[in-house]
């Protein structure tokens, strides 16, 4: 009986240091349960891989540093994939706070592949408005941004030249950590200028997205970390990268935390019935 | 006058952006194009409102010493380093707004936020969890089909692991999840009706007549 009054009541600091070391040894010392790639990720990222060398793909950075851990893997992971097929990137962002992480990624990524700002990608920063921002760029980009995020006249810029408005790009990819994000392209980019859409979004929104890929209006679907890491195995398998994958190595983590979430549930629910059978 | 004014533009706009929606001629989409600017110039207004707003509102907390008042002196602080930061070096790449305040500081300390929620999730978790009822016991079977077949452990648990989690996900709440939308995009038709018409009028605000 005391045992189990016992597990109803483990001091929370317990569960603090067991989670923290549990989270912390697989990123130490990796556990190689290994990531495979179901059909949401692949479907994006056979969108991409069968677009022509030359074509634009825009990503829309809709996400603050508090996702980044989730989120920043698919951003990088679908640059390196645009980057090994010579395809062009065009970076914009409905979040504020998220032009620091855009801009990062604009900074790191493109010399892994050789390619020059201007020529293969261009970051037009972020601009209040929402839907408004959507919508205007998908009349004339310029109408919305007539400078990029470096204070660029569009018209200096190379890859801008081909590219005028939304009906331009065949794929916009929405990595999104609420609202704005991947529903407003679906809603406007997608519906109004026909332009595909997929998403990469935090695993706790995910679900939300489901209907919109049965519907087709989604193409391909990255939710969370693991969807991260499967864009990144994909990514290497096909042998576009060789690059770190964070997402991947931080699978094993995930899978220890959640293991240990279960297991403190079933302990608290064995403690729960034992006392209350013998309290009645 | 103070309100029959905004009322009557937001019919007027409200019944022409509708149809607009619907004649792809030119002076149609001019008009469109005209109005996606002003949105985006009134978006740019609110930024200024809510700035304005933020900081009177702790301003005055500061003054009355409401609780937690010193909480405001760091937002006021805080927003003014960034301010005179972003106006005096710029917010491009390599400039302190961007190494020092977004990189270093807004950064670390967002992801520290969140990384915190796995342990208070797991506390919670243990706390709260429990299968009182059938239906509780069925949202626990359904989280833990989900949570293992999302993870790779899951698979080395159970082959079969991971598409019974993707059969939770893409029937059962692909079905609920459908019923909300349409149920959120009726009641966002009936609204947007009831705006336009001028019979919902919370968004003129309070004042006299």
């Amino acid at each position: 009986m005391k045992f189990f009054q016992y597990l109803l009541k483990i001091d929370r600091r317990i569960i603090y240091i067991v989670m923290g070391i549990l989270v912390m040894l697989p990123l130490i010392k990796p556990l190689g349960l290994g990531v495979t790639s179901g059909p949401r990720a692949t479907a994006l990222f056979d969108a991409i891989d069968a677009l022509p060398a030359g074509k634009t793909i825009l990503i829309s950075v809709d996400f603050d540093p508090s996702s980044m851990p989730e989120l920043y893997p698919m951003l990088a992971g679908v640059m390196r994939h645009a980057f090994a097929k010579d395809l062009k990137v065009l970076l914009c962002g409905l979040w504020v706070t998220g032009v620091g992480l855009a801009d990062k990624a604009v900074t790191e990524i493109p010399p892994e592949y050789g390619k020059k700002y201007g020529e293969d990608v261009v970051y037009l920063g972020w601009k209040a408005g929402v839907d408004a921002v959507i919508l205007g760029m998908g009349e004339n980009i310029k109408n919305v941004f007539p400078a990029d995020y470096q204070g660029h006249p569009l018209d200096s810029l190379p890859m801008m030249r081909e590219v005028q408005r939304l009906r331009d790009i065949p794929i916009a990819f929405a990595i999104s950590a609420g609202t704005p994000g991947y529903q407003d392209w679906l809603l406007f980019a997608q519906s109004r200028y026909g332009m595909k859409v997929g998403a990469g979004l935090t695993a706790v929104s995910a679900a939300d997205a489901y209907p919109y890929l049965q519907s087709g209006q989604l193409t391909g679907l990255l939710a969370g970390m693991k969807g991260g890491a499967e864009y990144e195995v994909m990514v290497q398998k096909k042998g576009y990268s060789r690059a770190y994958m964070p997402a991947v190595a931080a699978m094993d983590s995930q899978s220890l935390a959640h293991v240990v979430i279960m297991i403190l549930v079933i302990v608290g629910n064995i403690a729960y019935f034992a006392t209350r059978k013998r309290g009645a | 006058m103070k309100r029959s004014i905004p009322l009557a533009i937001c019919l007027v706009m409200g019944v022409a952006m509708m149809i607009q929606f619907f004649i792809p001629h030119p002076i149609s989409v001019g008009f469109y194009d005209l109005t996606t600017k002003w949105i985006r110039i009134v978006g740019a207004f609110a930024l200024v409102l809510g700035t304005g707003s933020l900081i009177l509102y702790h301003v005055d907390k500061l003054q009355r010493r409401r609780q937690g008042w010193y909480y405001s002196i760091v937002t006021l602080v805080a927003a003014a380093a960034t301010a005179v930061i972003g106006l005096g070096w710029g917010v491009k790449t390599g400039s302190p707004l961007q190494d020092v305040i977004f990189s270093n500081l807004l950064v670390p300390l967002n992801a520290s936020m969140f990384a915190i929620l796995a342990f208070y999730m797991a506390s919670a978790a243990y706390r709260a969890f429990r299968a009182r009822t059938r239906e509780a016991a069925l949202l626990l079977v359904a989280a833990f089909i989900v949570m293992l077949g999302m993870v790779p452990v899951g698979r080395a648990i159970w082959g079969k692991l991971p598409e019974l989690a993707e059969w939770v996900l893409s029937v059962p709440n692909m079905a609920a999840k459908r019923a909300i939308l349409f149920g959120i995009a009726l009641g966002a038709i009936a609204t947007s009706l009831k705006v336009i018409l001028g019979i919902e009028r919370g968004w003129l605000g309070g004042g006299k007549q």
